[in-house]
Parts: C-alpha cells; sequence; structure tokens
C-alpha cells in the first residue's frame, strides 16, 4: 500500500495525467464550440476515429507525420461537413446524424483497414510514423516540474494552448459572438441578419479540427498504430467533459483534467490486484456521477436565477 | 427652416409598396395586390385582424420575408431587399414582437452583433460599449452597455430592442405591436419616446390593433383586411367605428356587462394562504387569499409571470399547495388531481389552445371528445360510439360558429380565432360551476372574441364563477366584476370594477403600490 501512494504523488503520475487528458481536452474543445453554436456534436468520437485512422495510413505512405497529422485533421473535417450537410441540407435530426457518423466511422475505418492491409483489427503491418515529443529548455532540467511538464507529446502542449485560444475565440472575437448569439437563439440571430447555417458549418469543421487531432494523438503519439475502436468512447468522455465544464473553456478543461485523472488512477490502482474490468468502468462511472451532480445544480441554479 | 406640421411638410414618399404579393409555398395567401406609400415624416399605423397579413408585409419590407409579386421603391428607386442586412443598410430597423435579442449577450454585445467593431482580430468591446452610450444619448433611452439582456426588464429589454434596430443610421423603424408586452405607464413612456424620434426624422411604422393607441400616436392609418389594403388616409378623418368596420369587414358590437352586487352570492371557490413554493419561479404564488362567488368574474391582472399561470395550475389542479386551502363549494380540494376538479365541476380554457388545450393534429370530433370519452352517452361497452361523437362535434360547431371544412379535419386546420372557438365550445358546455379561462381571445379575431366574451358573460348570468386571466387590459376591464392584480406571486389588491382604468391598475402591477 506504501508503494501505491508513493506512485500516486510521483511527477510521473502527474505526467501520465496531462497525457492522458490531452485526447479528452482536445476533442471537448471542439465539442465545446459546436454546442455553443448549437449544433451539439454527438460525431465527435466518429471524427475522431477518422483522425486516428488517416493519421497512421497517410504517414505511413507518405513518411511524414506532419502530413498524417494533417491527415487526420482534414478527416475531421470531413466529418464536420457530413454532419452540415446531413443537418442543413437534409434536415436529418442532430442526435441520429451523429450517431450515423459514429457507426459509419466505427465500421468504415475497419473496412478500410482490411482493404490496406489484409488485417481487422490493427495496423501493424503499416510503417506509419510519430509526433515529436518536446523537451522544453531550463524546464526539463528541474527536479519534480522536469519531469511533470517537460518531455511530453507536442499535441499535449497544442491542448493546453488551445483552451485560452478557445476561450479568447468563443468569447472575444466576432465569430465566436456570432457563434453564441447562433446557438441561443437562431431565430433572433436571423432576424439580424447572421447566417445560422454558415455559422453552425464553421463550427462543424473547427469541432472536425480538434477531433482530428484528438485522434491523431492516440493512433500517432505514444503508439505508432490504429487499432480498430481505439478511440474507446474518448469522444462522448469528452461531450461529458464539455456539459461538466459548462460550455466554458476553462471549466471544461478542468473537468478533462478530472476524467483523465480517474483514468490514471484506474490504471495504477489496477497493479494492486483490483479486478481490471472494474478499474476500467471507473472513467465512465465518474462521468455519470459527475453529470448527475451537475444536472442537479443546474436546476437549483434555474429556480435561483429565474426570480425576479 | 424646420418643418413641424403634416399638412406644411412636402408629401415625400419614402417607401412604395407597388402591387406586392406573398404566397407561401402551402398555398397560402398572405398577402395580395398591395399598393400604398409610406410618407416620409409620418407615423403610420398598419392594422388589421391577427392573420390579415400585417406583419407578413412588415417583415417583407425588414428583409426577413421575400415578396412573391411586386416592388418595393425606397426613396425613388426599386429596390430588393434580400436580408436584414440590406434593409439595416438601406436604413431600415425593425422592432419583433418576440425580441430578437440573445438574452445571456449584454446589452452592447447584443446591438454589436453582425457588425462588431475590431481591434485587430478580437472585439473591440469598449467601442462597443462607447457605441451604445452615443445611441442611448442621441435617442435619450437610457441603458447600460454592459448590462445582460437576460437581467433587464420586459421594457427595458424593449428599449434595447429599439436602439438596436435605431443602431444603423435607420430612416425607418418599423414596430410590431409595442405595446403588447407593456403596462399602461410603460406604453405611455414609449410613446413619448416614439414622438420625440419622429422629432428627429425618423418615419415610424407600427403595426396595432389598439385603435386608442392608434389614434394616441399616429397620423396616417393604412387598414388590410385578409391580405389587401382595404383603406389608406389620414387618421383625423375617419372615426373609431369607420375604422373598426374596415379592420373586420363587419359591425361587431362589443358585449358589456351590467354592474351587480355580488357580494350575497354563494362562494363557489375559496382559496385561503395558499402557497405553492416549488416549481418555475414565475408560476410561484405566496399566502394567495382568493373567494370567487357564483355568477362573478373575477379577472387576475398583473404583467405576464407575476403568479397567474401558479393561480391558473392551483385551481385547475395541475399542482397542490405547499400550505393553505382550497375549496369548491364546501368541498376541499387542496388534495384534488384535475380529474378531481372537473368532476366537481370545473372546466378549463387554457391560455395555449394548440399545446394544452387541444391536439393539433388530430381531428376536431377527437378534441370535442377529450375529456368525455369515457361519458356513457358515446360509448358501448368497450367501444366508442363514433356516430354519436361527430353528432356531438357537429351540433358544437353549428351553436359556437366554428367555420371549419368539417368534424373529420385536424384542430390545426382551423384559424386561431376558429380553433379557440372549438376548445372553447368543449368547455363552456359542460355547464361548469367553476370555469377558469386563460387569455381567452389572444390572437384570435375580434369577431371571435366577440363571441367568446358574449358566451362568459352568459355563462355568469347563470350562476358560473369565472376565473379570468388575461394581459389585454381592456378585454380584463370589459368583462371583470372585480379584479385582483398580482405582483411576484401575491396579490397586490382587489379592486371593485366600477370604472376601474388601466392607470389605476399600473402601479399595482409593477409593484410600486400594495394594499395588504
Amino acid at each position: 500500500m506504501m508503494d501505491l501512494a508513493a506512485s500516486l504523488l510521483s511527477p510521473e503520475f502527474f505526467a501520465a495525467i496531462l497525457r492522458v487528458s490531452t485526447p479528452i481536452i482536445l476533442v471537448a474543445m471542439g465539442v465545446l464550440i459546436s454546442e455553443r453554436a448549437g449544433v451539439v456534436n454527438i460525431g465527435a468520437e466518429g471524427m475522431m476515429l477518422s483522425g486516428a485512422f488517416c493519421g497512421v495510413v497517410f504517414s505511413a505512405y507518405t513518411g511524414s507525420a506532419t502530413v498524417g497529422l494533417v491527415a487526420a485533421i482534414v478527416a475531421g473535417m470531413v466529418g464536420g461537413l457530413f454532419m452540415s450537410f446531413a443537418v442543413h441540407v437534409l434536415r436529418a435530426n442532430l442526435f441520429l446524424s451523429g450517431i450515423a457518423l459514429n457507426l459509419a466511422a466505427s465500421a468504415g475505418t475497419i473496412l478500410a483497414l482490411f482493404a490496406l492491409t489484409g488485417e481487422k483489427g490493427i495496423s501493424g503491418t503499416l510503417d506509419s510514423e510519430v509526433l515529436p515529443s518536446v523537451h522544453i529548455p531550463w524546464i526539463q532540467d528541474l527536479p519534480v516540474l522536469g519531469t511533470i511538464l517537460s518531455g511530453h507529446h507536442i499535441l499535449t502542449y497544442v491542448a493546453f494552448l488551445s483552451v485560452p485560444a478557445v476561450a479568447i475565440f468563443m468569447m472575444r472575437t466576432p465569430t465566436g459572438l456570432r457563434m453564441r448569439a447562433v446557438g441561443e437563439n437562431p431565430e433572433a440571430a436571423k432576424a439580424t441578419g447572421l447566417s445560422v447555417i454558415r455559422l453552425q458549418l464553421q463550427a462543424f469543421l473547427l469541432c472536425g479540427v480538434f477531433a482530428g487531432a484528438g485522434g491523431a494523438f492516440l493512433s500517432m503519439g505514444y503508439v505508432s498504430w490504429f487499432s480498430q475502436n481505439m478511440t474507446a468512447g474518448r469522444g462522448f468522455i469528452a461531450l461529458a467533459a464539455e456539459v461538466m465544464g459548462a460550455g466554458g473553456a476553462y471549466g471544461t478543461l478542468a473537468a478533462s483534467l478530472l476524467l483523465g485523472s480517474v483514468d490514471v488512477l484506474a490504471i495504477a490502482l489496477a497493479g494492486e490486484g483490483l479486478p481490471s474490468e472494474l478499474l476500467q468502468a471507473a472513467p465512465y462511472v465518474v462521468t455519470v456521477l459527475a453529470l448527475a451532480l451537475y444536472g442537479l445544480r443546474q436546476a437549483k441554479q434555474k429556480t435561483i436565477g429565474t426570480v425576479h | 427652416m424646420q418643418m413641424t406640421g403634416d399638412e406644411t411638410a412636402p408629401q415625400k414618399a419614402l417607401v412604395e409598396f407597388r402591387e406586392i404579393g406573398k404566397t407561401y409555398p402551402n398555398g397560402t395567401v398572405a398577402l395580395r395586390n398591395v399598393s400604398f406609400q409610406v410618407i416620409e415624416g409620418d407615423i403610420l399605423a398598419v392594422c388589421g385582424e391577427n392573420g390579415a397579413g400585417k406583419s407578413t408585409l412588415m417583415k417583407i419590407l425588414a428583409g426577413i420575408e421575400q415578396p412573391t409579386q411586386g416592388t418595393i421603391h425606397y426613396e425613388g428607386r426599386q429596390r430588393r431587399i434580400a436580408d436584414p442586412n440590406v434593409a439595416g443598410d438601406m436604413g431600415i430597423g425593425m422592432v419583433h414582437q418576440h425580441f430578437s435579442l440573445i438574452r445571456s449577450l449584454s446589452v452592447a454585445e447584443n446591438l454589436a452583433l453582425g457588425q462588431e467593431p475590431r481591434r485587430g482580430l478580437l472585439i473591440d468591446r469598449r467601442a462597443a460599449a462607447d457605441r451604445v452610450r452615443e445611441l442611448a444619448q442621441k435617442f435619450s433611452l437610457d441603458v447600460d452597455p454592459n448590462t445582460k439582456v437576460g437581467s433587464l426588464s420586459v421594457a427595458a429589454q424593449q428599449k434595447v430592442e429599439i436602439l438596436k434596430a435605431l443602431s444603423r443610421n435607420t430612416r425607418l423603424l418599423i414596430l410590431d405591436e409595442p405595446s403588447a408586452v407593456l403596462t399602461p405607464q410603460e406604453t405611455q413612456e414609449l410613446f413619448v419616446q416614439l414622438r420625440s424620434l419622429r422629432a428627429r426624422g425618423v418615419t415610424i411604422i407600427f403595426i396595432s390593433h389598439k385603435l386608442h393607441e392608434v389614434r394616441a400616436l399616429a397620423n396616417r392609418i393604412t387598414v388590410i383586411r385578409s391580405g389587401e389594403v382595404v383603406e389608406d388616409g389620414v387618421l383625423s378623418e375617419m372615426s373609431d367605428a369607420a375604422i373598426s368596420k374596415l379592420v373586420m369587414g363587419v359591425d361587431v358590437t362589443r358585449a358589456s356587462r351590467n354592474q351587480r352586487d355580488l357580494s350575497a352570492a354563494t362562494p363557489v371557490v375559496v382559496v385561503k394562504k395558499a402557497t405553492v413554493a416549488t416549481g418555475d419561479a414565475d408560476r410561484r404564488i405566496d399566502a394567495i387569499d382568493l373567494t370567487i362567488r357564483a355568477g362573478e368574474i373575477l379577472g387576475i391582472a398583473g404583467v405576464d409571470g407575476s403568479g397567474q399561470e401558479g393561480v391558473v395550475d392551483l385551481l385547475c389542479g395541475n399542482v397542490q399547495p405547499d400550505e393553505g386551502d382550497i375549496a369548491l363549494l364546501g368541498k376541499p380540494m387542496a388534495l384534488a388531481t384535475t380529474l378531481d376538479w372537473r368532476r366537481a365541476g370545473m372546466a378549463h380554457l387554457p391560455g395555449d389552445r394548440f399545446q394544452i388545450g387541444g391536439a393539433p393534429h388530430m381531428s376536431l370530433v377527437d378534441n370535442v371528445m377529450a375529456g368525455s370519452h369515457r361519458d356513457k352517452q358515446f360509448t358501448r361497452g368497450p367501444f366508442l360510439r363514433v356516430g354519436a361523437m361527430v353528432a356531438r362535434t357537429n351540433e358544437l360547431i353549428k351553436t359556437f360558429n366554428v367555420r371549419c371544412l368539417g368534424p373529420r379535419e385536424p384542430l390545426n386546420s382551423l384559424s386561431g380565432g376558429n380553433a379557440q372557438k372549438l376548445v372553447a365550445a368543449r368547455e363552456f358546455s359542460s355547464n361548469p360551476k367553476f370555469l377558469i379561462v386563460n387569455q381567452p381571445t389572444r390572437g384570435i379575431d375580434v369577431a371571435a372574441a366577440a363571441m367568446i366574451h358574449g358566451e362568459l358573460l352568459r355563462l355568469s348570468q347563470n350562476g358560473t364563477a369565472i376565473l379570468l386571466v388575461t394581459s389585454d387590459l381592456d378585454e380584463l376591464l370589459q368583462l371583470s366584476d372585480r379584479v385582483a392584480v398580482m405582483f411576484d406571486g401575491r396579490i397586490a389588491v382587489v379592486l371593485e370594477n366600477d370604472g376601474l382604468t388601466p392607470e389605476r391598475l399600473g402601479p399595482f402591477m409593477l409593484g410600486l403600490e400594495k394594499t395588504s
């Protein structure tokens, strides 16, 4: 038990939290943009999976990690385009379109993997590239902080830097303001002369950028392969993080880190002989609990907020 | 030299509608061959019943809808107003009946939306706030740029909406029923502001169906009936009777109430210190005392959301009070459900005929049968007697003069007024001892409203106790024997209606006065 306590307080444990939270933060930022624009993107999981797959395939065939990352982002944006087409042009239901995208991505990536490699489970035969890690001068030499903060994958730093960027984008730029207006009251926004569809399309595309990058982190980060359904519900956890963060970028970051910590804790505890199935369920259980607490708080706030 | 009088000013047309027509894709004709001019510097009242096409015409002018025929000329040039931005650039601003504001954004953000001042990539928030202050000062409309719109009162939100419409060098301001959400005092203030805008050279078009407001504000009037212009002229040359005949196409006699002394009549509903402290904040009520006597119409006034809906919920069995007692004809009802209330003789004409009052996609027969489908006369064993149901529906259609294609048509194929008449027919025909009517004539034409008013007075003469909740003060004062004014979930005052005026009610509605 002493070992466990020591490992929970070790710098490596905190570094692991940053690593595990990275894809959740990235996708949650994308979900945040889509949600505030009034088109909460259930398809984030599918966009992420497509990104993970395209990153591996394109980096393997071109030999360039950068091309892989760009391909992953484009794959996410194509997902955004699909969502916008389904919702705005075909007038399909937003949630059903998202579910359709998730199912299509899950099956489509397996099909494409089989067509390319003859394998259905894992892209082991593809020689794909990995995005670089960054060692920060000065900080990497510090005793504890060096281990926690330095040496991470480049997308981890991107994820953390994207949080203030998204906050400023949503709250301080004209496009962010317009997206929030469209998300809250599309009729009023329309009467003001805004194009609801154009703004929501932009939101879907931005969400695709983040989801694609989140997917690339999974398959081009600490591993260099794609395996079927490797996103394992992280797109949905990102959706939960955004709801827990109440639509704010910093709150969403905090929620993502909480959910990431639970994941890391579960891995650490697995070494202590607790049943691993139980531990693997932990992040999902925490998500449900957090959402329930959030719902209670909302109900309370609603009644407080509306008193004149 | 400044021109002041209407007669001396040159009659220059700012807008000219030429043979405007609008047919919706489903074949509904909203406007037909509409031609008239809006004279620069005028306050023009556009009058007509609900559904006459007034709002559609104004939306066309504001670029929100496109005409299917005809042209609009602005300052002598033919213009196509493709969207609200084009209208804004032309100097046309519209204040919508349902505000087009985003509640979570500040006043400054709402006004800047779509034309944000920038500094680099970001919004220049200081410039946006300064712009609001400048506009507010210019038009003497006092608002704080940094307040969130959702936290403002309705009257203040309307000021913001007007400022927004004026924010782009506006020369023509359109207002769609601006007084519908205001108290009489707030309406007076609005009119003062509109007159001062006119003095600054802003041409104003306002939609209304309240004749006294039209008289107070406008100098010209255009009357639209069934999508066509039936009158267009100088207001001072027309009598009230002539206008009201033009609006409706027929003479309508208003039902009027006789002054009665009901203090000795049997109390039908007695509410003592009833409190509902849970649920939506604007439906909560606090220590309500009410008595409604047989044959009495008790009107409830108040700014929307002051607890009127809570009283309705309480007296139709939707909610049970947390504290206090209710009795219907001496029977305790504090724990009663809606079914108990109905069995005890309650009937209820709800505020929304297509949400609560009726099932829009179901037939008139089904709607008439709702609630009485278990009655012996309509059942045979486990089956419904469809013939008897249809006969009953036809009977009600006839007595209430519901204009429809037949009893099997869905409810939403009827106009608002006819749908309301059908739902009212169902509720009124049960000979209720106690009747709740909530916004009985909102959004329906004057002829249907007059019919419903007549029925309410007839029921009250037959001894029904009636609770009337309405935000239309004219209707309230026309029908009520007594008026209870609500503010913040409480009853501020109960007044005998012996020549009450809207102005007398205003201070109580705003919470400025109360008698406890």
